[in-house]
């Protein structure tokens, strides 16, 4: 039985606004954002919306595998990657060609309005068949799907696994490294940090004055300053250490004298 | 019961009929498929000093093998495993000179005795180029023999992408002859940044035209509601005046085949792959996968689209004539004979595409032959820059050939002979090739495009001949390359190759002869 695309009764069409405005954004966000994070979060805001388009459309397991698959485990994995390789880098948007992303933008444009037009004209002159008749053929979506890998998509399944096998090995290839140095134990270590003349124990704690012991105040020395070394070198390179002055000399007065508060 | 358990009784078990799989047509196919796990397995369980000649015997056995069967198999025409693989004369022939290439491809990547530093490949890919571990790899002699199994699921993948009878078998081919390839180029063992590079562009962009690929096979099916080629076919004989779907599914379908067949405009990553990957593997490429993407071409024009051919012929004219003129006149400006090379192969492309507009069994007839003879020469062409080398590896700025014709009269000659054919000169290959897909232009009335084509060849000998002329006519400066004498590896791929571009120059009949009896694709 063939409905045409007014048919779609009024849930499907909520479902279908509100899931294809965030998958839109969320594809926009992922091109948009600056931060590789960001986008990764983006994507992962598109997949879940087009799982819940796919149910919609009676492909169950298509929106189940894309849950799992995409937003579970890829951008997961991607997420991973992206921590190890450093969340601070952010791509250097220097065009090397002139006039290349005006050029890019424009043409993405002309080629996003060509395939919208072409494909809603395409799409409101046919008929719309839905999936029902296709699943109920072998008694259900799963079953369906696994008769198609089965039977007719049997070969090309199997040959994905080549696909499987070439990308895990060329993984290893370009990241693999082989040992040929010794490695160095605990023990070499140790000798090695004490030799080195470097102060080999803890560095000193950060300050406790007054109100502040966080990790940004420094520990005050015998003659008076403070000590660089208490305070930790991310804080120090940010520009956030604690310097002491006049208000927190103030405010002991204040403590020790009992005048304050 | 809930309909989800109710769905899963004795109806749907009878439902299940076994798949009808033809295994002995199939059987190159999954010869390699089945040498290149083996070769992985290698990988892992053989140590380190016995892996090359081991992949060396599963590579060349494998090939040789899936070869005799492909032989075995001529005159066969059935389609198998429930329609999505088709194996008729055309996917023969093709299968038959994508193992011969292949094989010689893998001759060229086993040479050693060219670089005194091991064979053309990095020692570990993962080490940083330049660091002390690559030193010290290299020092020890350590060989990558993982681009064996490389190699062999690379052609894998091109044999089932010339037989497959379904948009999405095509896909999954697709993928799996690229992805070796990517990583392949990426493996030099000089040049090695360079190398990286193109590897990287290769794989982005191959990765891009990969997805419009598929969303061209999913506008098709949102036409027709099949993947299937023939299905598709009778569907567009069927429908009339919904022509949007189709038109934005056969133009984005072209993108991604047009771009592994390097034509203009789909052509920007060719330079850079040819020139940064290893040349043993850009060889092997240039010629393999060209004969692969126009295959899989010819078959989706010929079996699928053909009712279409009014739409789809003029879009393909303005390509061809676009990648003939634009291959060549910037060929011309080139001073790095890989690159020179790479732009050549893109004017070639645009020669094979005179063809496969013709749109008739000659149209196929020819562009089979030139893509054989195209594939040889390109073959022999890159094994003659692996033997011309400097002290910093190969000598592959123009300037640097001048005058090899007197300190090296063999090896200039034989590769005038292959740059004669690229130029489409009478009595080499690349004549008869070009003539054949002229006459097939002329005939269907594209005389046009004959003329353009005429231009671009002109233009195309320049270059050509300005190397031969750099050769012979200047005399050697203290910069001038010098050739290595190879082992019996590369020997043998580059005598094979010049044989066979006279022999498809002087006696191109019994390959005509046997393009005949091929016939046109099954439907």
């Amino acid at each position: 039985m063939t409905d045409t695309v007014t048919d779609v009764n009024t849930g499907e069409q909520v479902v279908f606004w509100v899931c294809a405005i965030l998958a839109v954004a969320g594809a926009l966000g992922m091109v948009l954002s600056r931060k590789a994070v960001h986008s990764a979060l983006w994507v992962a805001l598109t997949m879940i919306n087009l799982a819940i388009l796919y149910i919609a459309n009676s492909a169950p397991f298509l929106g189940m595998v894309q849950v799992i698959v995409y937003t579970g485990a890829v951008m997961m994995l991607f997420l991973f990657v992206l921590m190890v390789v450093g969340v601070d880098a952010s791509d250097s948007l220097i065009e090397t060609i002139k006039g290349q992303r005006l050029a890019a933008i424009l043409l993405g444009l002309g080629l996003g309005i060509l395939l919208v037009w072409g494909i809603g004209s395409g799409l409101v002159a046919s008929p719309t068949v839905g999936l029902d008749a296709a699943n109920d053929a072998y008694g259900g979506n799963v079953e369906g799907i696994a008769n198609l890998i089965f039977t007719r998509y049997l070969l090309v399944f199997e040959l994905t696994s080549a696909l499987l096998i070439t990308a895990a090995m060329g993984a290893m290839v370009l990241s693999h490294r082989d040992r040929w140095k010794e490695v160095a134990s605990q023990r070499d270590l140790s000798i090695a940090r004490f030799r080195s003349g470097v102060h080999p124990g803890n560095l000193p704690n950060p300050g406790v004055y007054a109100r502040h012991n966080a990790v940004d105040t420094p520990a005050i020395l015998p003659d008076g300053g403070t000590s660089d070394l208490s305070v930790p070198q991310p804080v120090r390179a940010r520009g956030d250490e604690r310097t002491l002055d006049q208000v927190d000399i103030d405010e002991v007065r204040q403590i020790t004298e009992g005048s304050g508060e | 019961m809930s309909p989800l358990l109710a769905s899963v009784g004795a109806e749907t078990e009878t439902a299940f009929t076994m798949p009808s799989i033809n295994y002995y047509a199939i059987a190159p196919i999954l010869i390699l498929f089945g040498a290149a796990v083996v070769s992985v397995l290698v990988e892992a369980f053989v140590p380190q000093r016995g892996r090359r000649p081991v992949q060396l015997v599963i590579v060349v056995g494998s090939i040789v093998a899936a070869l005799a069967v492909t032989i075995d198999l001529r005159g066969t025409r059935l389609v198998t495993g429930e329609g999505a693989i088709a194996v008729d004369g055309p996917t023969l022939l093709m299968w038959g000179a994508l193992l011969v290439i292949g094989l010689l491809g893998a001759l060229l990547m086993a040479e050693r005795s060219i670089d005194p530093l091991g064979d053309a490949f990095a020692p570990r890919a993962s080490a940083l180029p330049g660091s002390e571990d690559e030193q010290e790899f290299t020092r020890r002699g350590f060989l990558q023999t993982e681009v064996w199994p490389f190699l062999l699921f690379a052609l894998t993948g091109m044999l089932v992408f010339v037989a497959s009878n379904d948009l999405l078998v095509m896909f999954v081919a697709l993928e799996v002859m690229s992805l070796p390839l990517y990583l392949l180029a990426g493996m030099a063992r000089r040049r090695r940044l360079l190398s990286q590079e193109a590897a990287l562009k290769y794989f982005l962009l191959g990765a891009f035209s990969s997805a419009f690929f598929l969303y061209g096979a999913a506008m098709l099916y949102g036409f027709s509601g099949s993947v299937s080629l023939v299905a598709i076919s009778d569907t567009l004989s069927a429908k009339t005046g919904e022509g949007s779907l189709v038109a934005i599914g056969i133009a984005l379908l072209m993108v991604g085949l047009l771009f592994k067949v390097a034509a203009v405009p789909f052509h920007q990553w060719t330079p850079d792959v040819y020139q940064g990957a290893p040349t043993p593997v850009t060889g092997f490429m240039a010629a393999t996968v060209k004969i692969a993407a126009f295959g899989a071409l010819l078959r989706v024009l010929y079996v699928s689209l053909g009712g279409l051919r009014w739409d789809w012929e003029p879009m393909l004219w303005i390509i061809a004539a676009l990648t003939m003129l634009v291959g060549s006149v910037v060929a011309i400006t080139q001073t790095d004979i890989k690159r020179m090379l790479a732009y050549s192969s893109i004017a070639q492309a645009g020669f094979i595409l005179v063809g496969v507009v013709a749109a008739s069994p000659q149209g196929l007839a020819s562009a089979l032959f030139y893509l054989v003879a195209y594939a040889f020469t390109t073959i022999g062409t890159f094994a003659v820059i692996t033997m011309v080398r400097d002290a910093s590896g190969e000598a592959t700025h123009l300037s640097k050939w001048a005058g090899l014709g007197k300190k090296s009269p063999v090896v200039a000659a034989v590769f005038s002979l292959f740059m004669l054919s690229l130029a489409g000169i009478p009595l080499t290959s690349g004549f008869v090739g070009k003539f054949g897909v002229f006459a097939a232009a002329i005939d269907s009335g594209n005389t046009w495009l004959v003329i353009v084509g005429v231009v671009a060849s002109v233009i195309a000998a320049f270059f050509y001949v300005r190397v031969i002329v750099l050769m012979y006519f200047s005399d050697p400066t203290p910069d001038t390359a010098s050739v290595v004498i190879p082992s019996a590896f590369t020997t043998i791929a580059l005598t094979a190759s010049a044989v066979m571009t006279i022999a498809l120059g002087v006696f191109p009949q019994w390959l005509l002869d046997i393009i005949t009896q091929a016939g046109v694709f099954i439907r």
